[in-house]
């Protein structure tokens, strides 16, 4: 029984993912694009779970569905939405538009669709402790690096978002 | 049965054409920012299948976690380009009111 489990759950999560996409691209709704994108990202980590990443598909929920979706809401609420929709969709570049997506689109399926090796979930243990090792020890110093990147990414939205006081 | 590692990375090919597709579409600096936020994740999910089948073919230590690690950076950058960027969105609107990035032209000759 769990063996057709899985590529049912896999199917789900990929009509998840490139569905509600399609619809945050096409869609006009402004805070329905907002929920569908956290649905995708969340599709995406049951994604993350099928390929043994439970960590990851942690982060995901908490950073993706929790903090972006929620940042991107706030960013929707205090601008006025007058979106006029596609700017540059129905004009004649049209076909040149088409034929370069085939010239780049079918090599890239071709090259997906070329890696058939199964994926198995790991045997035990999750994958929370060799990430940890990895993260600590080899990636320590880009670790840091990312802890100011954050520093200064806050400290930056800050002073752009301030008033003037003057 | 299992899903073949091709599907997976598919599926995030197919995520990144509609992310890109989005950035070049659409018009609202918003929906921008969500069609980046797309690509980003499109390309985590890549990482991690790779990881995975590199992990189980051998190829070094099976609990190396190399892709992982790149994913957690992937998010550091997306939680930093999603904040910088809607600080930038917000600045912009209150010089202008408005969101259509081809009406924002402030730093235009």
């Amino acid at each position: 029984m769990f063996d057709i489990l899985e590529p049912l759950l896999f199917f789900v999560f990929a009509i998840g993912i490139i569905g509600a996409g399609a619809c945050v691209v096409l869609l006009r709704r402004i805070t329905a694009q907002a929920l569908l994108m956290a649905l995708t990202f969340a599709s995406m980590a049951g994604m993350f779970l099928l390929l043994g990443a439970e960590t990851i598909a942690l982060f995901q929920v908490l950073i993706y569905v929790g903090a972006i979706t929620i940042l991107i809401l706030f960013g929707v609420m205090f601008t006025k939405q007058d979106d006029r929709g596609y700017g540059l969709f129905f004009q004649r570049q049209t076909p040149w538009a088409a034929a370069i997506t085939l010239v780049i689109g079918v090599p890239v399926a071709f090259l997906a669709f070329s890696f058939k090796d199964p994926i198995t979930p790991s045997a035990k243990g999750g994958d929370l402790i060799p990430l940890a090792g990895s993260l600590f020890t080899d990636y320590a110093f880009p670790f840091e690096v990312a802890s100011v990147l954050l520093l200064a990414a806050l400290v930056g939205a800050i002073v752009l978002v301030k008033q003037d006081e003057r | 049965m299992t899903v073949p590692l091709g599907a997976f990375i598919a599926v995030s090919a197919g995520l990144f054409f509609i992310g890109a597709a989005g950035v070049l579409v659409r018009r609202n600096a918003v929906v921008i920012l969500m069609c980046v936020e797309l690509m980003l994740n499109a390309s985590n999910l890549a990482l991690v299948a790779f990881s995975r089948r590199a992990g189980q073919l051998g190829a070094g230590n099976p609990l190396d976690q190399r892709g992982s690690v790149f994913v957690v950076f992937v998010f550091v950058i997306a939680a930093a380009e999603v904040a910088v960027g809607l600080a930038i969105i917000l600045a912009a609107y209150r010089n202008r009111p408005t969101v259509n990035v081809d009406e924002i032209r402030g730093m235009k000759g």
